[in-house]
């Protein structure tokens, strides 16, 4: 069939397209870094070679750095399920006088990225003394008004008669929580965690502008400092080991668990 | 001793407390400040008091003439057409991939794969792969242009070229992302619908054009709104890819506002620049959580 073929060889043009990025810088940080690609040769070198990731891990400390975007991303995500379980059901379940308006509040927070207000956060940051540290990094985070809107949907969504139940047998609010409304929506969780750990991971220019010390830099930034000091040009093997080491976790967490990522992040049009 | 009753009155305000407080300290206050701000000239001096100027400093960001200004408008314009050329490419494009990979195929998760990673990336990383692609002298792209007998360009040092090259990061990165929807979209039409049409002898062109494009409108629409406020905030890339030089050609609205919060004198301009920023993501928000609520009330419906 003619339809079928066009589309097959569609999928095969546009997969080539998207995945050669990924595939050259992998091949150019296995190349020595004495021989740039060139014309008759843009595959391979004359062997493959880890000297550009053994260069790279001696320019930065890139322990440290995978260390600070794993404190980042995790003291992040951790406070996050706790005040969008709390708020949540709140907004779910509870009537209580200016809850509209009090949500359309928490809903300011999608609208305006605190990135975006730079300066005054900054300020903030800064009258705080807290310039420079992981707190700084993982504080505006902690509310997140894409988790609060998901954990309400989804809390939404779960039986009140099964609340009733336990409330009639003497469970408090949070053994509620505990009990019943967690377990049964731990795929909301899952996703709210995967967009959560994705976006943090790869978020830049927050952490660019409230850090100064390699001890509080996460990867992104460090990446950035190798990419400005190797502006040249002829450190591109190194650049791109430096990439890979950045962007492997989850680009392999991606291959593996396709499916997951895919579901998380339909839902995540609201951010 | 709180009474009983005050407390249960008490607990949903208590519950939201973290968050509504972190909104007000990082999003409410700081976007009424930044509002306020931008109606002074800073002061010289910290320990000098400001001094209110009214529109002043949104009159200068609109005047050619002006330093920032001649620098601001043209700056918005790259911003605008950043946003909106993005769009239009990785629009269509996505839906080209959700109808791709919304076959029956072989080792789909590999085309899959191929097509969507990019959104993982963090834009640094994305931007330093691409900042090599398209190296003058050692890049892939010049390297291929010229074994094909072709001439290599600078594609981020000609000042005519460095927007398309930073445009076509952007794209590479989003088209697989909002192919997620497209494909959530796709699952909803009936495949009743499409037999239907094949009774009628409708070809598969007919069959795109009359039924999935009509159908996926609403998807294509919030696709369409998340698309421009992404865009708007997008200014990573420009770290590595040349800093929104030569000549600010390739520099963004953000990075822009970015470039100039260590000069204590033009920080009435960065509040004022900041504030419409904020003011075009708020408007195409609002869009959005309109659609997004009217999507919600019809489901229920339904």
């Amino acid at each position: 069939m003619n339809g079928r073929r066009f589309t097959t060889a569609l999928t095969v043009i546009f997969a080539a397209l998207w995945l050669a990025p990924l595939f050259f810088s992998i091949l150019m940080s296995f190349r020595p870094e004495a021989e740039p690609i060139s014309i008759g040769n843009i595959f391979f070198g004359s062997q493959i070679t880890l000297e550009n990731y053994q260069t790279v891990l001696t320019i930065a400390p890139w322990g440290l750095h995978y260390l600070n975007s794993v404190i980042f991303v995790v003291g992040v995500l951790i406070v996050q399920l706790f005040t969008v379980t709390l708020a949540g059901y709140a907004f779910a379940r509870m009537q209580f006088p200016g809850r509209d308006f009090l949500l359309l509040i928490v809903l300011l927070q999608i609208m305006i990225p605190a990135a975006v207000l730079l300066v005054p956060n900054f300020a903030t940051i800064r009258d705080l003394d807290l310039f420079n540290t992981h707190w700084a990094l993982m504080l505006p985070y902690w509310g997140s008004a894409f988790g609060v809107l998901l954990i309400r949907q989804t809390f939404r969504g779960i039986p009140y008669e099964l609340e009733e139940a336990a409330r009639i047998d003497g469970a408090t609010l949070f053994q509620v929580l505990r009990h019943v409304y967690i377990p049964l929506s731990i795929p909301a969780y899952l996703s709210f965690a995967l967009v959560s750990i994705s976006s943090h991971w790869n978020e830049f220019l927050w952490p660019f502008i409230i850090t100064r010390s390699d001890e509080v830099r996460p990867l992104t930034v460090a990446l950035n400092q190798l990419y400005q000091t190797s502006e040249t040009g002829a450190q591109y093997s190194q650049l791109m080991a430096g990439t890979i080491l950045v962007i492997a976790p989850l680009v392999v967490l991606f291959a593996l668990f396709q499916r997951r990522f895919i579901e998380s992040f339909a839902s995540s049009g609201l951010k | 001793m709180l009474s009983h009753r005050l407390w249960t009155r008490l607990t949903p305000y208590l519950l939201i407390a973290p968050t509504l407080l972190l909104v007000l300290v990082f999003t409410l206050l700081p976007a009424t400040r930044t509002l306020y701000d931008s109606l002074y000239q800073p002061a010289r001096r910290a320990i000098e008091p400001s001094v209110f100027i009214g529109l002043q400093n949104y009159a200068d960001l609109f005047d050619l003439t002006h330093y920032l200004g001649g620098r601001f408008l043209p700056i918005l314009q790259n911003t605008v057409i950043f946003v909106f050329v993005s769009l239009v490419v990785a629009v269509p494009l996505a839906l080209g991939f959700a109808l791709l990979l919304n076959r029956q195929i072989r080792a789909l998760g590999f085309w899959r794969f191929s097509l969507i990673y990019p959104m993982l990336l963090p834009l640094i990383g994305a931007a330093s792969i691409w900042a090599f692609l398209y190296s003058d002298s050692i890049g892939l792209i010049n390297t291929v242009i010229r074994s094909l007998g072709g001439q290599g360009q600078n594609w981020l040092g000609n000042p005519n070229l460095v927007l398309g090259s930073v445009i076509v990061v952007n794209i590479w990165k989003q088209a697989g992302y909002y192919s997620l929807f497209y494909l959530a979209g796709l699952q909803n039409i009936s495949r009743d619908i499409y037999e239907a049409a094949d009774l009628d002898g409708a070809n598969a062109g007919q069959k795109l054009l009359w039924i999935t494009v009509p159908l996926l409108r609403r998807t294509t629409l919030f696709i369409v709104v998340i698309a421009i406020t992404f865009g708007f905030q997008t200014v990573e890339q420009l770290a590595a890819l040349g800093l929104g030089n030569p000549a600010d050609r390739s520099n963004l609205l953000l990075w822009f506002i970015f470039q100039n919060i260590s000069e204590r004198r033009n920080w009435g301009y960065v509040n004022a620049m900041t504030v419409i920023l904020v003011s075009i993501l708020l408007l195409f928000t609002v869009a959005n959580f309109l659609i997004f609520e009217r999507r919600g009330v019809e489901d229920e419906r339904a």
